[in-house]
């Protein structure tokens, strides 16, 4: 195709399509910053306007008092602590699963599989899911964060692909060699799956970090809350008073120069800061993944 | 006669111990698969058979299963009730405008970051467009709050210096399809994109320079050549975006609800969880449920049947 001279159409094509690609991730990845230089600028000087591309009263009060404030200080706790575990469990049992199915001669794998997947079609509703939390008692638990949600067909589904790909003869002179399935998974399948590892543990990850509807409908124990779930109870009451103008409230008395809204950009920045430092590097894994799971599934 | 029948329970016999064999040689496997199978059971089976509560009348005492019987009662309900058709109606539109406007945006994107020869300037492109499906709805919505305010928001401050007038794009009803079906767009194009993009890879460069020798242009070559080489990938995407349609996006929609847009914002799931949850009407609300999950299964066998036949692709 190089080697076929473009036309004057297809050049004022390339031109149009770099600019409005350009514009497209211009959009896409403008709010961040834009609230990023918000939550470095003073609160009430951002409430003047025109703070666009740079923080015009450079502060980092915001932080400091997102950090200062209990409330957001322990929820952030919640959320590390849930998603530490969450993804450790959830790494750890779906290649329990994927093992025992990518073994060709178990009996019944393709009966278990089913019995998976008829999960994702259909399910029981919110409510009786709702009672079953309660009659468990996990709904004033930190575990109700991380018991439900250990496995996932579509984890499952990218763990067992990719133990697909290994040959069964591997495990077969492991066993020969003496070694159980045990030490066959976590010494030879874990090593040589490295890069689907590092996808799952971004997506079960970021799940956990992401997920705020959990503790905002399920849990009872506010001191409980994860951040996600307290950036989206700070959200619906300033929404709730954005009568009286959004951010807007400083508080006179004692003049500060943050404001509600400042502070809740500190802390929407605290929540997104940890994902753009991790999801570019693993690109190339997440995108192999992505397709292998929609060509599959 | 007596003697095959004989030699038939004989070979069933040795099958079954064959596979009993089988069974205990992967006797640590099975352990393996335990946890997941009681977790199952547990979080997702166990829900389905609460679900006969649609089917009860729920006394808190008795439980799920010593409640009475009580039929179609709660369906009735709520196929008679003035809210039935307002929801429902509202689920169809706001997944209809998704599909209508947002299936096709990942696939535009992916053709025309095809069209790129660049690569550098196309990963840079495709790392940011990622980055909002990494986020939470939370924060995307307060994005938007920030973007969107009246009050010294950019788009806002943007109108005013054109002379145009503010306008409170979150709180205003006409306001509210627009920002969903944008928002959505927003979120979930650029990550939506990736499998087209490897569809698109899979496409034989063969086939286009055979066709530019013919004297084929571009759109030529792109309807031609490009849609239907990725053809499979679109329809199955498009029976998982039907199947999905009676979600319409939940918490997205349930975070950009508002008093102000309650009437044309509220759909099956956002009624559910608050008659359920808010109004304590759990066999009501679990009717409802149930309602849609089996509806859902019915749109989904039917696009696949539908894809199946005259696209020859389907999920199942």
């Amino acid at each position: 195709m190089a080697a076929i001279k473009e036309t004057r159409a297809q050049r004022v094509f390339q031109v149009f399509n770099y600019i409005f690609l350009t514009l497209f991730g211009l959009a896409t990845f403008y709010p961040f910053w834009y609230v990023l230089v918000a939550s470095f600028n003073q609160g009430r000087d951002f409430t003047r306007g025109g703070v666009y591309l740079w923080p015009r009263a450079f502060t980092l009060e915001n932080y400091g008092m997102a950090f200062d404030d209990d409330r957001i200080f322990s929820s952030l706790g919640i959320s590390v602590a849930r998603t530490l575990i969450g993804v450790v469990l959830g790494l750890f049992f779906t290649a329990l699963v994927a093992y025992a199915v990518s073994v060709k001669t178990l009996p019944g794998r393709t009966a278990f599989t089913f019995f998976f997947y008829f999960t994702t079609i259909f399910g029981g509703g919110m409510i009786p899911y709702y009672m079953l939390l309660r009659d468990l008692g996990l709904t004033k638990s930190f575990w109700l964060y991380v018991l439900p949600s250990i496995y996932s067909f579509f984890n499952f589904l990218l763990m067992r692909t990719n133990f697909d790909t290994i040959p069964n003869e591997l495990r077969e002179s492991a066993q020969l060699d003496g070694a159980g399935d045990v030490r066959i998974l976590f010494q030879i399948y874990v090593p040589l799956s490295t890069p689907i590892i590092a996808t799952l543990a971004l997506f079960i990850g970021v799940g956990h970090w992401n997920d705020w509807f959990t503790a905002a409908y399920y849990q009872t124990d506010q001191d409980l809350w994860p951040a996600a779930t307290l950036l989206q109870r700070l959200l619906s009451e300033a929404t709730a008073s954005s009568t009286i103008k959004v951010g807007q409230e400083t508080n006179i008395a004692t003049l500060q120069s943050y404001t509600s809204q400042s502070l809740q950009m500190a802390f929407v920045m605290l929540l997104t800061m940890p994902i753009v430092v991790v999801y570019p590097f693993l690109q190339k894994y997440y995108v192999k993944g992505v397709m292998v799971g929609s060509v599959k599934g | 006669m007596n003697n095959s029948a004989a030699v038939i329970s004989l070979e069933k016999k040795s099958k079954r111990k064959e596979i009993w064999k089988r069974i205990k040689e992967h006797k640590i496997l099975y352990l393996f698969l335990l946890p997941c199978i009681v977790s199952l059971l547990v979080f997702s089976y166990y829900p389905m058979y609460g679900a006969t509560l649609a089917f009860k009348d729920y006394k808190y005492n008795l439980g799920i299963m010593g409640s009475p019987w009580v039929g179609f009662k709660h369906f009735e309900d709520f196929i008679t009730s003035p809210e039935f058709w307002t929801v429902t109606r509202n689920t169809i539109v706001i997944s209809g405008l998704k599909i209508i406007f947002g299936f096709p945006a990942p696939i535009i994107l992916a053709l025309l970051l095809n069209e790129v020869k660049c690569t550098k300037f196309k990963r840079a492109v495709q790392t940011m467009s990622y980055l909002p499906n990494f986020v939470s709805w939370v924060v995307v919505v307060t994005l938007m709050t920030v973007v969107f305010t009246p009050y010294g928001g950019i788009v806002n401050d943007i109108r005013k210096s054109m002379g145009l007038e503010a306008i409170f794009f979150m709180g205003e009803k006409n306001y509210f399809y627009p920002m969903v079906v944008l928002s959505d767009i927003w979120k979930n194009a650029g990550w939506g994109s990736i499998v087209y993009l490897s569809a698109l890879s899979g496409v034989s460069q063969e086939l286009y320079e055979a066709a530019i020798i013919d004297g084929a242009g571009r759109l030529k070559c792109t309807w031609h050549i490009t849609l239907p080489g990725i053809k499979g990938t679109i329809g199955i995407m498009f029976i998982f975006a039907v199947g999905g349609i009676l979600n319409a996006g939940f918490d997205q929609i349930l975070l950009l609800q508002q008093p102000a847009n309650n009437e044309i914002s509220e759909i099956l799931d956002t009624f559910t969880l608050k008659t359920g949850l808010n109004y304590g009407r759990f066999e009501y609300a679990t009717a409802i449920g149930l309602f849609k999950s089996v509806f859902a299964l019915v749109l989904m066998s039917l696009t696949n049947f539908i894809s199946q036949k005259f696209m020859e692709v389907g999920i199942w």
